[in-house]
This record gives C-alpha cells, structure tokens and sequence, in this order.
C-alpha cells in the first residue's frame, strides 16, 4: 500500500528557489497567524546541497531580502569580490578587456559555494520546523484532468531487471493545494509540465549552456581571494558560444570552470576537452601550477532568457528558478533569481491557498508580481542576448553592447533555435574530411593538470545504487543504426561523465552501453541529443554527485 | 620483555602466530620476546614456538580447552600480571578481536589494532595501522602506564623471516580461572558455503579487464587463477556487461582488497579501479598500452598482448 | 518479553570520500567531507529493529560525538528507533576507541539495556575496540562479528563468524552485547513518515563525561606512499613469463 501524505504546499526541489519558497512561506504564516500550512519540501540529493553547483559570484539582494539578518546567521558568503577581470584568449595569450562590461562589474557581490549556501538556506528552513525530504525524487506529476494535484515520489529498491527487491518502498503520493516546481535547469517534472498544458505557447524555445567546474587548491599566494575572472575566446571558435571563469576563494580555493553553449555545429566536439584545454592555456595553467583537483562537476544552465520562459503558474502549480529558465545570461547569474521567483511563488501560493483558490487564475498573480518587480526588471532588457549569439561572438558581444546602451529596447524579438537542432550531420560539417580521431578537439590528457572524464567523474563523488534500472531511458535503435553515420554518437562526447559508451564487436551494429552510475544530473543528454531520444529521469532518491564546497 | 599470545586451535599453530613473533624480534631491539600458549594439552604446539623465542609459557587449563572470550581474557590478564611484559602482541585474527580489548582493558592497558608496520624499537616505538578503509596510514603511539598491546595484521610480518635460535625452555604456568564464571557457550564450529564471494579473504587475485575482449577469452585467465591458486575478479566493465557476478567486482563500486599478490590482466587502471586494489602487496599490470594508469601502481609491469603473455605464465608456472 | 535494545551508532565520511588532511597532519579536514551512517551500524540498527518487531520492546540509539551526528542518529529514528542518546562534544570526532566506549558507557549505564548492538568496526579508524570495550565497561558478556541472533527467553544464541568461511553457534546470558557484521540483513529505507516522526522522538543529549584518558595518540596521518619502482618487463612474451614468475618468486616472494 503506498504511502500518501497531504500537504498545503509542496515544494519540489530543494536548491535556493525551493529553499526560498520554503522560507518566505515560514515568514508569511508568522507574520499573517491563522492556521498554519502544511509545507513539505522534496529534495531527491541524499544531502541538501549535495547536487548544487554553481561558480558563484552571487547578488546577494534577494537573500538579504529574504534574511535580512542573514550575515549575522552565518551565512557562508566566502569573500567579497575584491577585483573583476575579464579576458580575452588567443591560444598563447590574453588580452584584458579595457573596461569591465557593467553586467559583469561584481562590486558588492560574494564569492560564495553554492553547496554551501543551500546547506546554510536547509538549516534555516529546518529551524522553522519545515520538513525537507532529502532523498526522495519527484518522479511524476499527478494530474487531475488539466489540474495539478501534486507529485509522485520515486520507487526505491527496484532491482535492474524491474523487479522489487526484498527492501522494496513503492513512491508516496504527495497531494498538495499548490505545487511549487523548482526541479532545476530541464526539471523532469516541468519537462513533463510544458507540453501537457501546453505552456510554451508563443515562447521561443529553450536554450542552454552546461557548465564544467573543478575546485582545486593552491599554493599560498597564488590568486589572490575575491578575485574574479571571465574569459572569452580560446578555446572555443567564432560560432561557439561560452567561456571561461575563475574564482579566488579563501583557503587556497580555486573555483575554475567553462561554459559552453548546448548549441555548437560541430557533432565531434567535445565540451569536457574543451574545459581540459582552457587549463592548458598558459596563463590558467600557471594559476593551477603544483595545485591539486579536490572535487568536478558539471551542471546544465538555462540560457534562453526572457522569451524562452514558459507560462509559470497552472492549476494547482507554480514554476520557479532554474526550472523556469530565470537565469540572466548577461550577468551569468541565476542564483538570486531562483530566491527572488521562489519567494514570489511563496506569495503567490499564500495568498491563493488563503483565499481559497488555486487555479491558474487565482495563481496568475505569481506571473503578475514577476512582471511588476526586479525579476522583469532585470530579465526583459537582456531577452535577447543569448539569441543574439546564435550569429557568432562577435555580433552577440556587439549586440550585448547595443543591448545595454538602448536599455533592452529592439524591434522585435530574435528569434532562437533549440540547440541540439543546431549539431549539424557529420556530411555537413565535414564533408569528406570526417577526423580520424571522433573527437574534433581533443587534447592531450597529463592526469595532473587535465584529466580523462572518467578520472574527473571520481571527483564528483557521485554514487548510484548499483542494482537499479538505469535512469536514463534511450530508443536504442537510433544508436544502432542512424546515429553513427548521421552524428558519429555525439553523447560519448557531450556527457561530461562517461555515462555513454559505444561497443563496437565485430559482425554487430554499435551497441549503446549506459553507465548510469557515473550520472552526475547535469542535464546535457537530455537536452542535446539531436534526436532527442534521451530522456533522463531521477534514479533512486539518495543517489547522485556529492558536491561539497562546489 | 615483549610477550607474544601465540593462536592455535585443536592442537594446530596458527601461522599468523609466527608473523607475530616476526614482528615482535622488529620490535624487541635488543629485548627478550616470550610467547603463551593457551589451550589445553597444547604441550606440541608449545613446542613448536621454542626456537623463536627465548622461554613458551604453556598455559593449560580446562576451561582454556575451547575458546571463549571470559577464559582467555582472564588467562592473559594473569599472565600479564606475573611476566610484566612492555608489549603483548597477537595477531589480529577474529579470536583476537573478540577478547584482546577486554583483556587490555582489564590490565590497565592500551591497545592498538591492526598494526601494518612498526617505527623504532622498544619503548619508544609507533605503530602504522590503516585508516578510512585504508586510504590513509596513521602513526600511533600507546599512551597511558600499562602494558602496551598490539594487535598485528595477517600478512604484514612475514612468518618466514623469524629468527631461530635454539629451542628455549617450554615454561608451564598456572592460572586460577573459574569455570562457572565463563559467560559464553559455544558450540562446535562448522563450514558454510558462503554465498557471496569474500574476495577480501583470498590472498592471490587474477582481475581481468576490458582487454580480455570478450567473455570466452576469460577461461585464459581462469586458467592463471587456477594455477596460481588465485580467485577470479575483475573491473567494472566486465561486471556491467554480465560477463562476471558484480561480486567479482573491484573498485570504488565494488570490493576493496589487498591482497598479496594482484595480477590485473588487460586493466587501464581508471582511478575507481584503483582505489580498490592498490593496497596489494604486490601487482602485476599486463597491458597492451604502456600509457596505461595501472602502471603506475605496479610493481611489475608487461606491455604486451596478454593473450600471448598469459599462456606463457600458465606454461611458466606449470613447470614448477 | 519486551526488551530494550541500544544501538550503539558512528558518522562516519562516505565511501567516496577523497581524504585530505589538516595542516598538522593529525586528523581530517572535516569541513571537505560529506558524512554517513557507519555501514556495519546500519545493519546492527536493522538487526535492532527487527528483533523489536518480533520480541516487542524499544530501541535506542546511542551515540558519541559532534553536533553534526545529529544527522544520522536522526536517520536512525527515521528508520524506526524510538529515541536517542547523544554525548555531545567536539572532542569525539577524533576520540580513540577507549574514549568513546567510555563516553557511551558512562551515558548508558543507568538504562541497563537488555540488549546492546554495535557495528564490528567503524570505517573511519577502524579499532574495533568500541563494542567489545563497552561490553566490558558495561559488564555484560559479548560476542563478536555476528550473522543471525536468536533470543530464547532469557538467553541469546548467536552466529558468529570465524575465519575461511567458519562459523559458530555461541550462547550468551542476557543482558548482552553484539557487534554485528555487515551485510547479514536487508535495510530498511526511512519513510516519509518515519522522517516526520523522528522529529518528535527524544534526543536526549548527555555531556561529555570529565577526566577520560585516551589509550593512543595519533602521531601522523599520511597518504599511503608506494616506495617501490616499477619494473617493466620487457622481452617475448616466454621471456617475460619466465623472468616475471622468478621476480615473484624469488624478490617479491609473493608466490
């Protein structure tokens, strides 16, 4: 007899939007009285935390909103950002952008660990006597006709070949008044959300990024703490979207990492061989020099902008964070959105549930109180940046200027493809040249400096129950057949983590292999693969990276 | 003096005894090293301890007939007490883990378990012992006024390096050990198949890797196993493709061992691997690749075609 | 016959940890390492909860160390035990086994528990002293590395595990201690209601208790370090075989 549990609201995700949500909630009851609302939080990481990862310079205006008081709580702001740098690379060299564009200017802004903001954010929504859920996968979401009634946690103990084993705890049934979804950048819940209710009506489509960071330590005095770097340029080409930041960080930390758009051309490029030989270029090298990996991990981040985020509220549930693509490409920061959209959902739902109203209409006010304050504010003006990428560096820097200039003012909005419709076949982008080597930017690995995937996975500390059905669900008779010829499998490139394997015998057709235990849920098959055949679903509640001080 | 706690059970030494006595003639400098026998007509087994130590106290006794943690705490305890030894060492067998703590404690003495190596003699000596599931080795010292105990672990003195001299004298002692006090009754013991394979026991281990290419080919390396007298495990890879029981499996996901001897058969060596074995004493890598990362932990390495190298082995070893 | 049963429980870091040490090389550098439940505790808590189901009574957790184990002897009322003993102090988190087995003897003693179960060894120091040390500052017998328990009115009979795959029935009075080896059942996941249940469950927190002298010190912690080369072999592959079994043989003596 599975489990069930009712609850007023129920958030699912437990990173600084859900956390935000959770608080705000806490506050307005205290503030309002009346009979109190049942609030549970759903967090499929064993530890709150544990799957956040981020840079982070973080704004911290919607957390002192929030928490006013929240230096003096502890919070684990790491340092200030003492100095801005941004650079542009060539192979050998870089060259300081004369000035700090504004957006990138982090005067008053904190160096901080994701992982360790949300661990803080946990603490305080335990104190208010909330229930977060650690360990428990928001695995469907259970409808109503056109109405969202709440979420089906995930099964736990089922063995590889479907069947249940002898610890066997079939998925709770949570029911809620509102439903808050903060499931992350390509959530599997709102991916679900979207096309049933038809949210994207009239929006452009959603485009990402995925981000590939490693925390190092260094020797004494080498950077010094507070200090911030972007970079642009090498390694990636004129098309190629992303760059690169490195973060200074008390105690010999270094947070380095790279950004590439999940939109490239080239089928044979390789997103993790770029972040290796961003470390290779002369001037990062130096910065790592003697230094030693303490910990990997790689995350999706949404960056469509304004245009791509869908309709957030619906019958019985609101969007928030990452999950809704708030995220300011501009200033590559997301972290103070996720809070600031998390407390609005938080309103939102309040006022609604006291109201006695849940519907998409009464939850409407979410969408109206993102649109009246510093959420559009911020986002509108810069809906088109990304977009503007999509025509190569240089028009998207020069649009990223104009864009700033004319305050977001243009005449019509660009337009944006889905990035995996960008890979081109491998006949297109080769034509007979096809590379011998099946990776276009390979490098050479030193297992010091750079590492090979399956070395840096080790370092993200992920685990997986061994004996469960493996959470990525493929149609295995694209790998089989088409993709070779058409592709050359482009996901044994852009999983950061070695999840995706190509067995070649002889007298067989390629054979997709899964090491689903190597996941580290950054999103980046899901979203990439040109057929879209890839579907990733949560594997056990518990399982997954152990992103500490990430 | 250094005092060795000798194990036998019905009548047969066991050999970890004997690393024990190796480890203490490390520790002793110039001091004298005394075993026990506990047991009941252990008189042989006393014997066969006499040209390794300079006396073998034989302690005999009825209630000391079969093992129990009350008799053989309480026979330590008083032989402690009339010897006065500063150390008392006992291999760190499962006996000894269940009644070496009490009888430290009871003495007023501190114990250090499962000590891998010993820095400098005498009074003054620390201890390597293995921590965090062996990713690190700890120094330790004994602290406190006692006799100083250790527990020694199997394998890490070699049984083979005592020193022999000429049989010392075989010394019996008595204690005072009151049956009606011992607490537990055992029964006799008996063998299980166990259902899962405890790699962790075997002291040879053949691991094959994604080099043996297919799941015929493993017979080539059984057939090593077998003559080397090693169990059968292997990497990941082969463990995912079904080719071998996941309890055959090395590695951050699988088993950690440290064996004596590992051979890794067509391994790369990837981090996850090596976390699970390279505690071995000794490793042997054959691997086609010479940038393969298993060479660097190995003591010894092959670059070659280990469907060429392996049946040499097996030919090689067969000779003997 | 309703008993009750203590489980003694240990935080340690998890298995993927990467470790890494504090400047004077005496201990971890905790704030890098994510935590869990001691494996063999688990079970040992598993063996508790099971034993309580069929005989009826309560179980307890008992623990001794820092604020932060707060986390898993919260598991451990989420899995099903009804309330807890935490000696809380900083000073445990490194605390040798005569310490710890001190500390929780000292908070137990007047529960006088029927039964006590602790994991055979923790994955952190790994002295496996706690348990046996605590039966004796307890005063109950004890037996150790145990499979299956049976309890027969006043009396336990236990398996315990020998070496190369012996066993052994062993008969022990109550009140007893067992440590438990791992793996001898299956665990139970914590429901959501097991975890909004524990937070009404008592946790009674006990101070550390005053003048316990440790038995050991740690001197220095260190990567283990290999010292040997390695030899590559080179030659034909009878060459090689041949060379390769008398190095085995006759340096390495490993054969």
């Amino acid at each position: 007899m599975a489990e069930t549990l009712e609850v007023d609201v129920l958030i699912v995700g437990g990173g600084p939007a859900g956390l935000s949500a959770a608080l705000r909630l806490a506050q307005l009851q205290k503030a309002s009285g009346g009979e109190p609302l049942s609030i549970a939080v759903l967090e499929k990481a064993r530890d709150a935390g544990a799957h956040s990862l981020s840079g982070a310079v973080l704004d911290p205006s919607a957390l002192r909103e929030l928490i006013p008081d929240c230096e003096a709580k502890g919070v684990p702001f790491a340092v200030p950002v003492h100095r801005d740098h941004v650079y542009f690379l060539s192979q050998q060299s870089k060259f300081p952008f004369p000035i700090i564009p504004p957006p990138l200017q982090n005067h008053g802004h904190f160096i901080v660990s994701l992982n360790e903001l949300v661990k803080w954010m946990a603490a305080q929504v335990e104190k208010e006597g909330i229930d977060l859920f650690t360990g428990f996968s928001g695995r469907d979401v259970l409808f109503d006709g056109s109405r969202v009634i709440g979420v089906r946690t995930g099964d736990r103990g089922v063995a590889k070949d479907g069947s249940k084993k002898s610890g066997f705890e079939p998925g709770v049934e949570i029911l809620a008044k509102v439903t808050i979804f903060c499931d992350g950048v390509r959530g599997n819940l709102t991916k679900e959300l979207v096309p049933r209710l038809d949210l994207a009506k009239n929006r452009e489509p959603e485009q990402y990024a995925v981000g590939l960071k490693e925390l190092w330590e260094v020797p004494e005095g080498r950077i010094e703490p507070g200090t911030v770097m972007h970079t642009l340029g090498y390694p990636l080409l004129q098309d190629q979207f992303g760059g690169g930041f490195i973060y200074a960080m008390p105690h010999r930390r270094v947070a380095l990492g790279f950004v590439i758009g999940l939109d490239y051309h080239d089928p044979l490029f390789d997103p993790h061989m770029a972040f290796n030989r961003f470390k290779q270029h002369p001037f990062i090298t130096s910065l790592l020099k003697d230094g030693s990996l303490i910990r990997y991990g790689a995350k999706a981040l949404p960056e469509g902008g304004w245009n791509t985020i869908p309709q957030t509220y619906m019958d019985g549930g609101l969007i928030a964070g990452d999950a809704g693509g708030f995220l300011n490409s501009m200033r590559l920061k997301g972290i103070h959105l996720a809070m600031r959209t998390g407390m609005l959902a938080a309103d939102a739902a309040f006022e609604s549930i006291r109201e006695g109203d849940t519907s998409a209409a009464s939850l409407k006010r979410y969408q109206d109180k993102i649109d009246a304050g510093p959420v559009r504010a911020e986002l509108y003006p810069v809906r088109n940046v990304h977009q503007a990428f999509g025509y190569g560096l240089l028009a998207g820097l020069m649009f990223s200027g104009l864009t700033l200039a004319m305050r977001g003012r243009w005449f019509e909005n660009l337009h944006g493809k889905p990035g995996h419709k960008r890979m081109k076949m491998l006949a297109w982008y080769y034509g007979l040249d096809v590379p011998a080597s099946r990776t276009s930017n390979a490098t050479t690995i030193d297992r010091k400096l750079t590492f090979d995937k399956v070395t840096n996975v080790h370092y993200s500390g992920t685990s997986h129950v061994e004996d469960q059905p493996s959470h990525l669900l493929v149609q295995t008779e694209v790998c089989s057949s088409i993709c070779g010829p058409e592709y050359g499998h482009p996901c044994v490139r852009f999983c950061p983590a070695n999840v995706y394997e190509i067995i070649r015998e002889a007298g067989h057709p390629p054979r997709l292999q899964i090491n689903a235990s190597n996941c580290v849920h950054c999103k980046t098959c899901d979203i990439m693969d040109p057929y879209q055949v890839i579907t990733w679903v949560p594997p056990e509640g518990g399982d997954g990276p152990q992103y500490n001080g990430m | 003096m250094i005092l060795v706690v000798a194990e036998q059970r019905d009548g047969k030494l066991n050999r970890a005894t004997l690393e024990t006595v190796a480890a203490a003639q490390a520790l002793a400098g110039g001091d004298p090293i005394k075993a026990v026998v506990l047991g009941q007509s252990a008189g042989a087994v006393a014997q066969e301890l006499a040209d390794t130590v300079s006396e073998v106290l034989l302690v005999e006794h009825a209630t000391l007939a079969v093992y129990t943690p009350d008799a053989f705490a309480s026979a330590v305890q008083q032989v402690v007490a009339s010897a006065k030894p500063t150390y008392v060492l006992f291999p760190h067998t499962y006996q000894t883990r269940d009644f070496a703590p009490v009888a430290a404690l009871r003495m007023g003495g501190a114990l250090i378990t499962d000590a891998t190596g010993i820095n400098g003699t005498g009074a003054g000596a620390t201890f390597s012992r293995p921590m965090f599931q062996g990713k690190l080795s700890a120094e330790v010292r004994h602290q406190g006024d006692g006799p100083r105990c250790v527990t020694i672990q199997i394998g890490a003195f070699r049984a083979d390096a005592v020193k022999r001299a000429s049989a010392g004298p075989v010394t019996p002692v008595a204690v005072d050990i009151d049956a009606s006090a011992i607490r537990q009754a055992p029964e006799a013991p008996f063998k299980e198949a166990k259902q899962a394979v405890d790699l962790g026991q075997a002291e040879r281990i053949v691991a094959i890797g994604r080099g043996i290419k297919s799941q015929e080919n493993i017979a080539i390396a059984e057939r090593l196993a077998k003559v080397m007298g090693a169990e059968i495990a292997a990497s990941r890879p082969i463990c995912d493709s079904g080719w071998l029981p996941m309890d055959r499996q090395i590695g951050s996901s699988g088993q950690t061992v440290a064996p004596k001897l590992y051979v890794a058969l067509g391994i790369s060596g990837a981090i996850q691997h090596l976390v699970g074995m390279k505690g071995a004493r000794t490793i042997v890598a054959i691997n086609k690749d010479a940038d393969a990362p298993i060479f660097e932990v190995a003591d010894y390495g092959i670059v070659g075609d280990l469907f060429e190298v392996v049946p040499a082995l097996v030919t090689e070893l067969e000779k003997s | 016959m309703a008993m009750k049963i203590a489980v003694c429980i240990k935080q340690v870091p998890t298995r993927e940890w990467q470790p890494r040490l504090n400047d004077a090389k005496t201990w971890i550098r905790e704030q890098d390492a994510s935590y869990e439940l001691n494996e063999p505790d688990a079970y040992a808590l598993e063996e508790a909860l099971r034993l309580r189901e069929k005989h009826n009574g309560e179980v307890v957790v008992c623990a001794a160390g820092p604020t932060r184990v707060q986390q898993v002897i919260r598991e451990a009322l989420a899995r099903g035990a009804d309330r807890a003993i935490h000696v809380e102090d900083e000073s445990l988190a490194s605390a040798d086994a005569a310490i710890t087995s001190a500390a929780l003897a000292a908070a137990m003693a007047d529960e006088r528990f029927d039964l006590v179960l602790t994991g055979l060894q923790s994955d952190d120091q790994g002295h496996a002293q706690v348990g046996v040390m605590l039966a004796e500052r307890l005063q109950m017998p004890h037996s150790t590395i145990i499979m299956e328990v049976q309890i027969e009115s006043n009396r336990l009979r236990v398996k315990r595990e020998l070496e190369g795959g012996w066993f052994q029935w062993i008969a022990i009075p109550l009140p007893a201690l067992l440590t438990i080896q791992s793996g001898i059942n299956q665990l139970r996941y914590a429901t959501l209601k097991g975890i909004m249940a524990a937070k009404k469950k008592e946790i009674k927190k006990v101070a550390l208790a005053g003048g316990l002298a440790p038995a050991q010190q740690i001197v220095a912690l260190a990567l283990p370090t290999r010292s040997k080369q390695t030899h590559m072999i080179a030659g034909s592959a009878p060459e090689a075989a041949r060379e390769l079994v008398k190095r085995l043989r006759e340096e390495a003596r490993a054969l």
